[in-house]
Formats: C-alpha cells, structure tokens, sequence
C-alpha cells in the first residue's frame, strides 16, 4: 500500500516505486514453471501408458470393457411334405452353479432337488457332489422345462445360475421317430435324419463382441462373425400317413400278439417313402429312456427272410427271360419237393397241376422252386440284385444293412430252391417296398428318398428322383401285376381286399431263423402290395414280427393291417375307386356373381358347348364325345344327368348314345381315354 | 497578516467532465471473440458430453430392445410349439373320438368330389420365413 500512499502525495515527497511487475513476472514465471514440470510429468506418464504400455492396456481394457459371446446357431427345422413341423428348436434353461461360490453344497442341493422334478435321493446325492468339487462351473440340470426353471430362479440360491441352451423337441412325440431320429443334449443329432444330415442341419455358431460397464451390463454389441442357421429339411413324409401307418401297425401287432413289426408307404413314381412306422417304437424327446430295441429302425436295419413275397421276384425273372407264361402249367404234385441233405419243402396244400399264375396266387412252394430251378442260379441272382436286395439303396439313413444274397457260384440246387420261395436271403422292408414299387411303375428301380427338399436360406432346393436301373420291362411288370392282382383278388391276400380298387400284391410267411433252426412258433408275417394296381398311387409293406394271435401267416395277419392303411391312405389322398366308380359328385354354384368368365374357360369355347347341349332342349340326349370328363360332367350337371365314368381323359364312348331319349335323374355311362379322339368321330374339334 | 496566514489557493478547476474513456475497440472485439470462442468450446463441450451420454443411453436402449426382441421371439417360437403340439393327429384323433364321440367315416360316406392335386413346387424356390 505504501506505493499508493505515495502516488496521493506531491511529486516531490514520492518515494521510489518498487517493480511490481517484474515481482509478479517472477512469481509467475515460478508457477509457470512448476505447471509445465507437473504438465511435463504428466504428459510424460501418458505418454508411458499410451506408447510403451499401450499394448498391454488395451489389451487389459478389451477384457474388462469386451465380451466374445457365442451366438449359437439354431439348429434347422424339419418338415413334412406339407410343411407341418416334426422336429423344432426352442430355448431351454439350464441350471449350472458356481461351485466356488457356494458355502453348503448339501444344503443348496437339497434345496434345488426339492423343486426340480423327479428328484431322486440319488441325483439329490449326484449334484452335491458335483457342487463340492470346488470347481468355477458345474451343470446342475440340464435343459429344464419352464416351470422348474422357475422355481428355481425363485429360490434365488446363490452360485445358481440359470443358462439358456438350445432344445430339440419333437411335437409330435413318436410320429416318426425312427425316421427323425433324435438329438442329445449337447445339440449333436444322434440318430435318423438328424444324424445322417448333423452338419446340414446344425447350423454354425457365431461370435458377438459386447462392450459392458462397470456393472458388466451391455453397452453396445457388434456381429463379429453372423451364427449361420442349419438347413431346414422338408422330407417325404406325410404327417398323417405317417400317424395312420403308426396307428394300425400298433394295433395289428397288439391284436396278434406280436414282437414288433414296420409299415412302410412309398409313391412307386418317385421312390419317396411317405410313411415309415416300425413298433415298438420310442419318444425322442426322451430318448434315453427308450431302450435299444425301440430305437432300432426295423425297416431299415432289420433283416428278415421275406419267404412268398419273394416269389415276385423269381415270377419278374421267369416271366422277363420267358422262361414261362403265366398260363404255363406246373407241376407241384405231391405237394412237396426234397433235395438231398435237407427235409421235404411242403406246401400248406396239394394243389397238383396248376398255371404259374396259380403258383402265384395260392403261393405254392414247390412251383416257385421248380421255376426257380429253370431260371438256374445266374439269372436269378442277377435279379435279386437288379431289384436292389444285397447293397444298400437309401442315402438319407444311417446304419441300414445290405442284407444278404447269395453269390451265383455259391448257390446249389438247395439253396436255389430256398431263394426262389424267399428262404436263405435276409431283405429290409425297405428294400421290399422298393423291389415292389419298380413292378408298381413299370420296372424302373427307383432310389428310396425320404428328404424332398433343402431349405437353406430361404432358398428350398428340392432333391431330385434317381432312377438306379430298369429291373423289367413294362410288358414283364404289367403281367407280373395282374397275377398279383389274382393273389388279392382270389389267392392268399383276400384279407386285404377294398371294395371299389384293384389291388395287387403278395403274402409272406417266413419261420423265423434262430440260432440256426427254424422256429415252428414264430414267423414273418408279410404283405406287400400297391393300390390302385392299375394306375399304382401308393406301395404299401406290412412285416408282423412273431405274431402270436389268430393266425401267423401274411394274409391273416398283415393283409388286414394293409387294408386298413390303405383304405385311410385313399380317403385322405382323394383317390377315388377304379372299379365301377360312382359318378363324382358336382356341386352347382349359384352365386352369378361368382361364375367365372367366359374368358376363363379352358380349351374350348364357351359357344360351342352351348351348341353341345342344343339337343338336350328338344329332350334328345347331347353328343358329348370328344369332349375332357370334366366338361362333359359339366355339360350333364346342367341337363340334370348323373355320369359314371370309365377310365379317365377325353369322352370316346357314351351311354345312353347321342340322339336318344333324354331322361334327366339317369346316369350316363361315359367312357374316357387318354388319347382324344380325332375331330371327325365326336365331331368336335 | 503575513501571506502565511492567509491560506489562499488557487484551486484550478479542472473540468475533466468532457474526458471520456476512450473505448479500445480493439481489445473489446478481442474480448468479445475470446469469451465466443470459450462460448463455442463450451458448448462443443457439453455437445460431445451429451452426445456421449446419449450414445450410452441408447446403446443401454438397444440392448435392452434386443434383449427383449430376442425374448419375444423365444416366446413366439415356443407359441408355435405349443401349436404344433396341440394340432398332433394323436391328440386330435383321441379328443374327436373320446370327447366329441366322432367315428371315421364309414366307406361311402366319404365321397371324393374331385382329387386336387397340388401343383409340385419349382425345383428352387424362394420359401417366406417362418
């Protein structure tokens, strides 16, 4: 202040004026200083944890802040051929602990085991143990249902901890187990289909960068690497088939008191197997509770002797080589036939002489050895192979069996005689079902399929149909199907007739082969066959293992079971009869509004067959050849007639005949072919 | 009276009302611009302050949506299940047989009015999303 006081005084009392300024310069230039020596320490320690340190930082920051998450893939789905889901993946909870984390693993387990279900003392025991390991994790259960899940999370116990893990299930249950197969738990599919196309199906993982905060919660997260779905599966079956051929399979071995048996339907034109059932069967929703039996594909993996059914495979060799007709007569007199070293093969009768149709039909045993014998080792071996017996024929299963066939060099007098009655070579229903089929369409061994399509992506890629090889000729396999068609219609197979459709098939009864001796109580009861025989939609095999009830042989044991396949297999399908088949019922529409242009009707013009139904007004009966049955029942629906049809394609002949007497409330018999008729006949174009 | 005694001065009036400050207009912009600038970096501050909490905000907002979408898709999942289940021809047979007391078709009441045969998909085809 002393320098203030001096500037109020007169200038010549002042006193000198100290330098402030250079006091504060120094001053400051000492905080200076000691700033820049702080900012210089500082600047430098950065530089230290950002240069030199830098990589090691970061790397321990990247651990606290980041976390890798593994974004599981979700395994595909499976589909029936219509697209009805019949193996899904759902998010289960799984319990898992902290060992480390829990002060009494007696107590927490008791506690856990008192909500989860079926608890034993045992696994009560099991997960104490496992808590008092001492180890950083330990599963407590696996894949719990909702429920457990929460009543768990409700105890909150510490060191218990609840995960999310992907679970099969199957909606179904049993509906195609053998086929589907099943998965474990740690998503690794461990039988049928979800084995066979495991890395199709499963999908690949994908990783997931979290950034967390100081509470481990999420901050931001960033798809390092995209989970990659698993292939959906659209496969052949058909759901219902499926529960059809099930159900009456479990009923036709219940009601004879069988071991077991397999049903299978497959569509003769393409190879695809639309229903597969084997009994007993399991639940692959819990697998492991099924035992080994029940898990075994019996279609595929089981071989039996398929005794008659065979026949038709020694009829297809005989007939394509024309080593006989079917009108050629056979001796089968006395009834049996012996070859040295072996006991007499009977028949169930004495049929004397017969044709080979009747060798067929009534199944005789000593015709089918004699043709055998003519036909002689080679040519019938090379049949059984061309027929697919012997090699494995399905790619999509898993563990099917080859079965077992003779070598021609091998085969003696003896033995050719028991293959050409189904004896000494061991088939898979499978491989029956498909040997049939080729007869089915015409002698074209089609490969059995059971996947249809991939759905990869959104992209479905249907699996084509393959042909392996021609077995017969059209000529051969249409012969081979009328005599099967005797076989249901007048032969061992009565048991399986359906009224209104031709049927053909054959019946087997094999004894069973134990410990090298064949069994006198247990047998193959067999039948195979397809319907309609004359425009084949479905092949249908039923093997009744040991069947102990009313009877033990195919045509009273697995013939019903086909028929009641078959009939709910028609109805569901919409194939209507082909034997005097009722007129198709049409439904008039009556809404004007709803009648479809005239634009919209096909083929032919409106006008003309307008000019069709000219007569009718004058109560003459129209000329309605040369037109397609549809509108030829069209056309009678309005002049108030009711149609049968024969056949199927255009109208060539019809009943009653044009220009006569119209009576309306009458059917008219329509007879239809493929081939239209040239214009000239009906008139028409 | 000596001239001692009279205390006499001459008080020189200087009016120094006119004098005015002179404004350094200079040094008043310098000020203006320094005080905008600290103004600027002020808000670029805050800006970037609540740009970050914000960005933290919606990324806590984000995962919690994620969260609760990849929930509800696991829901979705086991609805469609829980459909799946429910419309198993098992389950459908015993109920329309036990409860509704419903028998199959006897032949002929089951009539065939016209078999529709779906047209084969292509071989490659585009398949929605379930």
């Amino acid at each position: 202040m002393e320098w203030l006081r001096g500037m109020r005084t007169a200038p010549s009392r002042r006193q000198p004026v100290p330098d402030w300024r250079g006091t504060v310069r120094s001053r400051l230039l000492v905080c200076a200083a000691v700033v820049a020596s702080w900012t210089a320490v500082i600047e430098a320690r950065l530089v230290y944890l950002q240069v030199v340190d830098h990589g090691e930082l970061l790397a321990r920051a990247d651990r606290q802040q980041l976390r890798t998450v593994v974004a599981p893939a979700k395994r595909g789905e499976i589909f029936d051929r219509k697209g009805r889901v019949l193996a899904y993946s759902v998010d289960a909870d799984t319990i898992a602990a902290v060992p480390n984390d829990i002060d009494d693993p007696e107590e927490v387990a008791a506690r856990v085991c008192k909500v989860l279900d079926g608890c034993n003392t045992e696994r009560r025991l099991a997960i104490a143990r496992s808590l008092g390991r001492r180890t950083p994790f330990a599963y407590v259960a696996r894949q719990v249902t909702p429920e457990e899940a929460r009543r768990v999370r409700a105890l909150e116990l510490q060191g218990i901890t609840l995960l999310k893990e992907s679970r099969r299930y199957y909606p179904n249950s049993e509906l195609g187990a053998h086929v589907l197969g099943y998965v474990g738990l740690d998503n690794v599919g461990l039988g049928g289909i979800e084995s066979a196309y495991d890395s199709s199906i499963r999908g690949k993982d994908g990783k997931v960068l979290i950034q967390t905060d100081n509470k481990r919660r999420a901050v931001f997260s960033r798809v390092e690497k995209p989970a990659t779905a698993g292939a959906g599966l659209e496969l052949t079956i058909d759901e219902y088939l499926q529960y059809v051929a099930e159900r009456e399979l479990r009923a036709g071995v219940e009601a004879n008191h069988a071991v077991g048996g397999s049903a299978l339907i497959m569509d003769p034109h393409t190879g695809e197997i639309l229903a597969l059932a084997n009994w007993p069967t399991f639940n692959p929703n819990a697998f492991g509770r099924a035992d080994d039996d029940a898990r075994r594909n019996r279609a595929i993996q089981t071989l039996y002797e398929p005794g008659s059914t065979f026949k038709i495979v020694t009829a297809s060799a005989a007939l394509e080589r024309k080593v006989i007709t079917p009108e050629t007569m056979v001796e089968t007199s006395p009834g049996f036939i012996t070859f040295p070293g072996r006991k007499p093969i009977y028949d169930t009768h004495q049929y004397g002489l017969i044709s080979f149709t009747d060798v067929i039909v009534k199944s005789s045993n000593v015709g089918a050895i004699k043709v055998g014998l003519k036909l002689g080792p080679d040519v019938l071996t090379d049949y059984v192979s061309k027929f697919g017996f012997g090699q494995t024929l399905a790619p999509d299963f898993k563990g099917e069996t080859a079965g077992i066939v003779w070598s021609a060099d091998r085969l003696d007098a003896s033995a050719l005689a028991s293959v050409a009655m189904g004896y000494q070579v061991g088939v898979t229903p499978l491989q029956m079902a498909t040997a049939v089929s080729s007869i089915a369409n015409g002698g074209h061994l089609l490969q059995p399929r059971v996947i249809r399509a991939v759905i990869k992506d959104g992209r479905r890629v249907e699996v084509p149909h393959k042909e392996m090889r021609r077995t017969i000729e059209p000529e051969t396999a249409a012969t081979l199907t009328e005599i099967m068609e005797q076989v249901v219609e007048r032969g061992t197979a009565r048991a399986a007739q359906i009224e209104g459709y031709t049927i053909a098939g054959k019946t087997g009864t094999a004894a069973k082969l134990v410990n090298g001796h064949y069994q006198k109580s247990d047998y193959n009861a067999s039948f195979v066959g397809f319907i309609p025989s004359r425009k084949p939609a479905l092949t249908i095999l039923v093997v009744i293992d040991s069947p102990h009830g009313n009877g033990y042989t195919g045509g009273a044991v697995s013939a019903p079971v086909f028929k009641r396949i078959a009939e709910a297999a028609l109805t569901y399908l919409g194939i209507g009869p082909n034997l005097n088949a009722p007129p198709p019922v049409l439904v008039t529409r009556h809404d004007p509004l709803q009648e479809p242009a005239p634009a919209a009707q096909p083929a032919r013009a409106a006008s003309m067959l307008a000019a069709t139904l000219e007569p009718a007004r004058n109560g003459l009966m129209p000329d309605l050849r040369g037109l397609s049955g549809r509108e030829a029942l069209r056309l009678l629906s309005q002049i108030g007639m009711s149609a049968r049809l024969s056949g199927d394609g255009f109208v060539v002949d019809q009943m009653p005949t044009p220009g006569s007497s119209l009576v309306r409330g009458d059917a008219c018999t329509l007879t239809l072919q493929r081939r239209a008729p040239p214009a000239a006949t009906g008139g028409r174009p | 009276m000596s001239a001692m005694d009279f205390e006499y001065a001459i008080k020189k009036d200087i009016r120094n009302n006119p004098i005015v400050r002179e404004v350094d207009e200079a040094r008043q912009q310098q000020l203006w611009r320094s005080a905008g600038i600290g103004l600027f970096l002020v808000v670029v501050l805050l800006f970037s302050a609540w740009q970050h909490f914000e960005l933290l905000r919606h990324g806590y907002q984000i995962e919690r949506m994620q969260q609760e979408r990849a929930a509800e898709e696991e829901v979705n999942r086991h609805l469609r299940l829980e459909i799946e289940t429910l419309r198993a021809p098992k389950r459908i047979e015993k109920i329309a047989i036990e409860q509704l007391h419903l028998v199959p078709p006897a032949r002929g009441q089951a009539i065939v009015i016209e078999r529709v045969t779906p047209a084969a998909p292509a071989e490659k085809s585009v398949v929605a999303s379930r």
